[in-house]
């Protein structure tokens, strides 16, 4: 077991972008978590004068926005809101597609049509409009949002674990477990399941990316929890300003970026560790 | 080949039902109908006023009811009225497609010539400082958000050196020859079209890459090469037309999300089209013209994916679909 | 002519050439100029309709005013002016009114203007759908004769009222020969409307602008000086602000650009920021306590709530300077009514912690209590005064849940619902107070459902009989003094009050002329302007 995580490890550090965004997600971590320590306050607080530029004040290392709040506070305690967002939406994903996937695989026929055609009918609406409409009629708070953006990206997770289960589903060792019998339910989480799952959680980093682009678009429109911060609001805050004081758009699109590119380097490293039999590089 | 086809076609109807049906359901349930919205906007407490605009409205029979009656009206292709624009929702929604259209095509267009030159370039020139630049690249436009994108390119080629305009489709009271007028609508369209397909440009580079360089190993392409042809002709006679295989699956597979994207660009830009005509609605509860928008929306996206399909099924004979 | 001299007649003559040369130039630089197109905006949204029979908002009120007119209008200086109407004349117990209508007028499509398109106006549309409380009085309306028009009250109607609502938002006048017999509210023609005034829609092209032509059979001979007129509309601010740049827009109401923009486009003298024109749609930021909430039963926990909100930082700093902190009920610019000695509600954090102290919510655990606040969302300030609001309360030690929904929904929290315990709003009242502003107070005021009136549940008998009075006080002093009552006893009870004045700012390029002349500049027709081009 040992061996095969060393293993692991070696064929994922190989890839030296891969190791840049794992470092990336660290220090992203390691923001948000440490932003209590970091800035005290509640960071929407009004503490200066607004629209002070980035890198001219030692109080305001990133400045501040058009009320007078901190950017970097915000900008701080926003990692927060955007991980806790990207992994709980993603974990929903996950769930629901697992499932779905799973159900549809292991008993085929008229449930598996029937399961095709779910995916088939959340993938064919437009993504953010669904977000959207699911945020107007819950409510603007940061556990609606969550449940949103979930909803709306298990599609991908269900179609690569029905795919995966299909061809491990007649394998001889699930022959064999049914040979000894074992019950359905067992079979499938037991035994299929830990197989299928490498691939899946690689598709679960570009969920969590996936849900942290939406967080943001849905904030950047104004639907997003206002008791909160959030780096997708900052940018929708600021566009008025964009003539003079562009760096409230710019600093939190920067976050942004890092987070959803880190995000996809690790993904495509952990790809790579995964299936070694790609290894063209 | 046609029973293929029509039976692809037929399996688009239950779905556009699901979509009318969940739709219809969703916007229900949101706290403030239209009915609410219109009557407060018109300052309306007369009851009799009240009870008359609820039937006009058509709010005060069961909602299986004005479900039914809706399904019933599309299948006739009439996607009902829209009180708040005050027409008929599918002429309010085919005056505001052309602008989306354009602005999808555009940005489609842009991340094919893009995408595909780059993902070519990156593999024809793979682990060289050429291969590095376009992946990093590719990664970078792939994880910033398109508004923010967007944003920032208005400030830098709009504000600061003014080589575009800011927002809108048109400058008003120009010129008015068709030739003139069509080359304002492409002044405007270059930054959102830009903004909207840079994040598809940058799939398209990736996979691109891959699957060129999965093809320069098999064994026709050495076959070709040993044949005499030269490199270039290799690349785009033999081994780009297999490489495009899976780029045409994505296309077809991205216009949901594009759409929903035009609705993020269409803000920022300012661009007349159904992507805020959509946001609009769902802000106002404008339920028949949420679910105008979305049936024809995801009839589209169905019937690309159909065509995909099918496409996919000629291109490549391997595969045939069950 | 033989009195002059050979000399004396050329000097005369030539004199007066010369003379009229100059003259004629001077007149020249003041005479209108016609012809030309005026593309303009206001800072909001497109409308969804052209003309929206029930109000709708400002964006259907700046589009459909250039097609309908009114009777009256009122000028800059609070006097009105003929419109439509000659002449207005109350009877001796004010409890009818003659209204004598302008000549030759005609509808686009041709057809006359007569009295029975008023006597239609008054019945079917002001009094039920436009008007409504305000017209409660009005019995009946009679055509005299095509140009004659009685309407008869059953209580007396004070003059300056009635003329308000004559020449206010919910005045226009709409043919009857078109919407007679239909629902004037779902008409389709609302979205092409005909009406007498300077400009005829030609196209509307939604999601971007709608075009108006030249009325020229316009019943004031000349006007309007513009060939054509645009209205188009942005999504965002800063569109705005290119577009001035760019020179493809002259005129915008109602705060188009980000106001930190204005001074830079105000140098070099092309455009200029103008204030005139908003005194009879003054805009005010407005704090409402729930009164069906107990702790809001308590005068003294409002009054100290208002005490903890700093009015000009919120001016300052969330409306760039223009805004100023609101005193008492009604807004500083209203030159009639405005009262300055009313309880007013200085920034005083540790007087509003005394205040409710006193009334029984004491600290108790790191809080006194919570409240959960709704911000309306339709405006990009009131998303920002509510987290400040929010922060002031909370430095109070009150924890604060705060939303800013959309319009809908929050149409639907404020004002049938009723699901909030501290809102923030806005109101555009005219310069008469009933019912634009009592309506907020008044028990009559609460009407489930309907917008922009009492929400707090807030009843007081003897405001309601302040406000009854004035509705029959035909002396312009007593009714005067009767408002300052009805303001110093909303000050005081303070179920809502404004925070703020807005001052909306016009933007304008230097070269368009005779713009923001009237009360309510948005609303007027535009027949007048013209372009020194």
């Amino acid at each position: 077991m040992l061996a095969l995580a060393a293993d692991f490890i070696r064929r994922f550090a190989r890839n030296r972008a891969a190791l840049v965004g794992f470092v990336l997600v660290i220090v992203v971590i390691g923001i948000a978590l440490s932003a209590p320590w970091l800035f005290p306050r509640n960071p929407l607080r009004i503490v200066g004068r607004p629209e002070i530029w980035p890198f001219t004040t030692s109080r305001f290392p990133l400045g501040t926005d058009s009320l007078g709040r901190d950017i970097a506070a915000m900008i701080a305690y926003g990692a927060r809101t955007t991980l806790l967002i990207g992994l709980c939406a993603s974990l929903t994903a996950t769930i629901i597609g697992i499932s779905v996937g799973a159900t549809a695989a292991f008993f085929g026929g008229w449930v598996d049509e029937l399961l095709m055609r779910l995916t088939e009918l959340f993938q064919t609406i437009p993504n953010l409009i669904f977000v959207l409409t699911i945020v107007s009629i819950l409510g603007q708070k940061i556990e609606y949002v969550t449940i949103a953006v979930g909803i709306v990206t298990w599609t991908p997770i269900a179609r690569l674990t029905r795919a995966e289960f299909m061809s491990l589903r007649d394998r001889e060792f699930v022959q064999a477990c049914r040979s000894m019998g074992m019950g359905n339910l067992r079979i499938m989480f037991g035994e299929i399941l830990p197989n299928a799952l490498p691939p899946v959680i690689v598709l679960s980093s570009l969920v969590i990316a996936g849900a942290v682009l939406f967080e943001s678009a849905v904030s950047f429109l104004g639907l997003g929890d206002p008791n909160i911060s959030s780096w997708g609001r900052l940018i929708g805050d600021g566009r008025t300003l964009i003539r003079s004081s562009w760096y409230i758009c710019a600093v939190p699109g920067v976050a942004i970026m890092l987070t959803v590119l880190a995000l996809n380097l690790v993904g495509d490293g952990l790809n790579d560790a995964l299936n070694p039999k790609l290894r063209d590089r | 080949m046609r029973r293929i086809v029509v039976r692809r076609l037929v399996q688009i109807i239950p779905l556009i039902f699901a979509v009318i049906v969940l739709n219809f359901v969703l916007i229900h349930l949101a706290p403030g109908s239209l009915f609410d919205v219109m009557t407060s906007e018109q300052q309306v407490t007369d009851p009799a006023m009240l009870d008359q605009l609820r039937r006009t409205y058509g709010v005060d029979q069961p909602t299986w009811v004005q479900l039914a009656k809706y399904i019933w009206a599309v299948m006739r292709l009439d996607l009902g009225f829209s009180y708040r624009q005050n027409a008929p929702v599918l002429q309010v929604i085919m005056e505001q497609l052309p602008a989306t259209v354009i602005l999808m095509l555009a940005a489609t267009t842009i991340a094919l010539l893009v995408g595909v030159t780059a993902g070519v370039v990156a593999s024809v020139r793979v682990n060289t400082i050429w291969d590095n630049l376009i992946s990093f690249g590719a990664v970078f436009f792939f994880a910033a958000p398109s508004f923010w994108l967007g944003i920032m390119m208005t400030v830098l080629f709009a504000v600061k050196l003014g080589w575009f305009p800011v927002g809108g489709m048109r400058t008003i009271g120009s010129g008015h020859g068709a030739f003139a007028d069509a080359l304002d609508v492409m002044h405007h369209l270059v930054l959102p079209a830009t903004a909207l397909g840079l994040f598809y440009a940058a799939t398209y580079a990736r996979v691109m890459r891959a699957s060129m360089l999965e093809v320069f190993r098999l064994d026709f392409v050495r076959t070709a090469r040993a044949k005499g042809l030269s490199s270039g002709r290799v690349i785009v006679a033999h081994v780009m037309r297999n490489a495009l295989l899976p780029i045409i699956t994505l296309l077809g597979l991205q216009l949901g999300t594009m759409l929903g994207g035009s609705v993020v660009i269409e803000a920022v830009f300012s661009w007349p089209g159904i992507g805020s005509l959509l946001f609009d609605s769902v802000m106002s509860r404008n339920l028949p013209m949420v679910l105008g928008v979305l049936v024809l929306g995801s009839l589209l996206v169905a019937v690309c994916n159909a065509t995909v399909d099918l496409l996919y099924m000629r291109l490549d004979p391997r595969i045939r679909v069950r | 002519m033989s009195r002059f001299s050979r000399r004396e007649f050329l000097m005369t003559t030539a004199g007066a050439a010369l003379a009229s040369r100059f003259v004629g130039s001077a007149a020249a630089a003041t005479a209108p100029k016609t012809g030309g197109t005026l593309t303009a905006t206001w800072g909001g949204f497109e409308p969804q309709s052209l003309f929206v029979p029930g109000g709708g908002g400002s964006s259907p009120y700046f589009t459909s005013t250039k097609v309908h007119e009114r009777l009256l209008r009122l000028t800059a200086d609070l006097k009105f002016e003929p419109v439509l109407a000659l002449d207005i004349k109350a009877a001796e117990d004010f409890r009818s009114y003659t209204i004598k209508l302008r000549d030759k007028v005609t509808w686009h499509d041709g057809k006359p203007f007569t009295a029975d398109d008023v006597v239609f106006c008054a019945m079917n549309y002001w009094k039920p759908i436009s008007a409504g409380v305000s017209l409660d009085a009005l019995e009946g309306a009679e055509a005299i004769d095509p140009l004659t028009v009685v309407l008869k009250f059953k209580a007396p109607v004070p003059e300056f009222f009635l003329k308000s609502v004559l020449a206010g938002k919910s005045g226009l006048l709409i043919p009857k020969h078109i919407y007679a017999g239909s629902n004037i509210i779902t008409n389709p023609i609302n979205n092409t409307p005909v009406g007498t005034g300077p400009f005829k829609v030609k196209e509307w092209v939604r999601g971007s602008h709608v075009e108006y032509l030249r009325n020229d059979s316009y019943w004031n001979p000349g006007l309007p000086y513009l060939d054509r007129l645009v209205i188009r509309w942005w999504r965002d601010p800063a569109s705005r602000s290119a577009a001035f740049e760019a020179g493809q827009l002259d005129i915008g109401t109602f705060n188009p650009i980000p106001i930190p923009d204005i001074a830079r486009l105000a140098k070099g003298g092309k455009i200029v920021a103008e204030t005139k024109g908003y005194s009879n749609s003054a805009w005010v930021a407005t704090v409402e306590f729930n009164q069906r909430r107990e702790i809001f039963k308590k005068r003294e926990v409002r009054q100290a709530l208002m005490h903890a909100i700093d009015r000009q930082f919120i001016s300052d700093t969330i409306f760039f300077g223009r805004a100023r902190p609101s005193i008492g009920a009604v807004h500083s610019s209203n030159s009639i009514f405005f009262a300055k000695d009313v309880q007013d509600y200085p920034f005083d954090v540790k007087k509003a912690a005394a205040l409710l102290d006193a009334a029984g919510y004491p600290v108790k655990g790191g809080s006194r209590f919570k409240l959960s606040l709704v911000s309306a969302g339709w405006f990009e300030e009131n998303v920002k005064m509510g987290q400040y609001v929010k922060q002031a309360f909370e430095d109070l030690d009150i924890a604060v849940d705060l939303s800013v929904p959309d319009r809908a929904t929050s149409l639907k929290r404020i004002y049938t619902d009723y699901d909030y315990d501290v809102a923030i709003s806005n109101n555009s009242g005219s310069i008469e107070l009933i019912p634009s502003t009592t309506q907020y107070y008044t028990t009559d005021g609460i009407v489930k459902g309907a917008a922009f009136r009492n929400a707090t549940g807030y009843s007081n008998p003897k405001l309601d009989e302040i406000v009854g009075k004035m509705t029959v006080e035909t002396e312009e002093p007593k009714r005067i003094a009767l408002a300052k009552d009805f303001d110093r006893l909303a000050s005081i009870e303070a179920p809502i009050l404004p925070m703020v004045d807005l001052e909306p700012v016009t933007i304008v390029r230097a070269d368009v002329r005779n713009h923001s002349t009237t009360a309510d500049f948005m609303g007027e027709s535009w027949a007048e302007i013209w372009l020194d081009r």
